[in-house]
């Protein structure tokens, strides 16, 4: 038996949909004969009695879900997501640079500093790019702080503003599909795949509503594994190598044919009847790994 | 010849060639890189200069991981007492009554919060530690780190492990952080109780803080520094 801690904060219990696919990775671990308990930020010191760590909260290397997998990890505790992968995915930066470097085909990028944001800047990436382009902060995660920006007053309010915590800025080119790849990844094996659509109006997945803090999700349509594209599971098996070896969510474009990766996510979302439709199996999997 | 390439925003009197961080980034060389900065916060300039290096395929000082995990108080902490350096026993959590229930006041409480430098609070009674929690957890959102208070903060400036303080055991402590943690420049908290030295936290300094004579003290490092990456 392997005692399994899964790392959560109460919002992951708020969308229906979530919370009732935890109780679905309950319910697996327990009929494969483990012990599964939700632990919360207050329970931190609990940590040790557990064999295996499972992170469901939102990751960042500043937020208690770090610390959590890190501890976990140095005292040699299974976990997903380790902290090698969120210090690679929560960096879009640093997922970035790694695409380059090993040749893996992602939108066109640009760095650029805090300092460097000037009228001459400016202007050289909307020449390198046309108008618009997109605007990130390396941050960002489920649709936030993300912008497209077509002026240079747009593209300075939306840079301070995403500078705030980065000293560094990524800027795309402006690529518009009808939805995003979704390719979830475990252990370098396909999970599932989705395509998340953009809502009506919009250009990502979730968009803000105005004036409210809410946002507005598109669709999400999951596939058979078999019937996708051969090289779409491949793009995102390649995206996934040069991270690691946990748990991901893989974004990929299709342009004129072409597999390009956005991002790929550590702690992808799991919601009942989303990402598991085709695949139900995707909790025992998880488990499994957790297990070995 | 002690030959590496040092990246540094500060003034340096070193041996060696120096780049500024700017010019570092938007170059493709390949060599050692020693990341002499104030400030190695994840996301901030000193942090993309390791990061830089370590996509390049150089080796550096300090690496990426290092960065973020030596500022984060609990893992410095786990690291460092398994490293054999005498640390205090800490919670992390987000309630005043969960400290209450482990520790005796005064206890000194660390924010995890992302949005927080450099602060800390020696609390010593309860009406205060409740604020202190709200304050430096942004209203329970995030955790705190509390440890028992037990005498004297001692903040001690490191460059390379080496600590100019006139206690031995606060010198021997820097030493021995550094060989955990690898961050070249900081600001160690250490408490002393006893004759008793323990480590509390590690923070990156400000800029002002780094006089002429540190430089000179950093300078002779790097120019004498052979055995920096053994």
């Amino acid at each position: 038996m392997t005692r399994i801690a899964c790392f959560v904060e109460k919002y992951n219990f708020q969308h229906s949909r979530e919370a009732e696919a935890l109780h679905l990775f309950k319910l697996s671990a327990e009929q494969m004969g483990h012990r599964f308990d939700f632990i919360f930020k207050s329970d931190f010191s609990e940590i040790p009695s557990y064999d295996a760590v499972f992170i469901r909260a939102t990751t960042d290397p500043l937020y208690t879900s770090y610390l959590v997998s890190k501890t976990a990890w140095e005292l040699g505790l299974r976990v997903v997501d380790d902290p090698n992968s969120i210090r690679i995915c929560a960096n879009k930066i640093h997922q970035y640079e790694l695409f380059g470097k090993h040749n893996i085909p992602h939108i066109p990028t640009l760095v650029i500093s805090r300092d460097e944001i000037h009228r001459k800047q400016i202007q050289e990436v909307f020449d390198l790019f046309g108008r618009p382009v997109v605007l990130k902060a390396p941050y960002t995660s489920f649709s936030k702080y993300v912008e497209k920006v077509a002026c240079e007053t747009s593209f300075r309010h939306f840079a301070k503003r995403f500078s705030r915590r980065s000293d560094m800025l990524v800027v795309q080119k402006f690529v518009p599909t009808r939805f995003d790849w979704r390719v979830g990844v475990l252990n370098d094996e396909i999970l599932y795949v989705c395509k998340y659509m953009m809502p009506n109006g919009g250009w990502k997945h979730g968009v803000k509503r105005k004036g409210k803090n809410s946002f507005r999700w598109g669709r999400t349509v999951a596939l058979k594994k078999k019937n996708a594209p051969s090289k779409l599971k491949e793009t995102a098996l390649n995206a996934c190598s040069v991270i690691g070896h946990g748990l991901y969510g893989v974004d990929i474009k299709e342009v004129d044919g072409e597999f390009i990766v956005v991002e790929v996510n550590d702690n992808p979302s799991i919601y009942r009847g989303y990402e598991d439709l085709w695949d139900r199996d995707i909790y025992e999997k998880i488990i499994r790994y957790l297990a070995a | 010849m002690f030959c590496v390439l040092v990246v540094s925003n500060i003034d340096l009197k070193a041996d060696t060639p120096t780049a500024k961080p700017s010019t570092f980034l938007k170059s493709p060389i390949r060599d050692d890189v020693i990341n002499v900065n104030n400030d190695y916060r994840y996301m901030k300039l000193g942090y993309y200069v390791s990061l830089h290096a370590e996509i390049l395929g150089d080796r550096v000082i300090p690496s990426t991981k290092d960065c973020i995990d030596a500022y984060r108080t609990p893992i410095l902490l786990l690291r460092a007492s398994r490293g054999g350096v005498p640390t205090i026993p800490y919670l992390i959590t987000d309630s005043p009554k969960h400290i209450l229930k482990e520790f005796e006041l005064p206890v000194i409480v660390f924010p995890l919060s992302p949005f927080t430098f450099n602060r800390l609070t020696v609390v010593k009674s309860k009406s205060t530690l409740y604020k202190a929690v709200r304050n430096l957890s942004s209203n329970h959102r995030y955790t705190v780190c509390a440890q028992p208070f037990y005498g004297e903060l001692i903040s001690c400036k490191s460059f390379f492990g080496r600590c100019y303080h006139n206690n031995r055991d606060v010198k021997d402590t820097a030493r021995r952080v550094y060989e955990i943690s690898k961050i070249p420049l900081c600001k160690l908290l250490i408490q002393r109780s006893k004759h008793r030295i323990y480590l509390c936290g590690l923070q990156p300094l400000n800029l002002d803080e780094i006089t002429l004579s540190d430089m000179v003290k950093i300078s002779r490092v790097l120019s004498c520094g052979e055995g920096l990456f053994d």
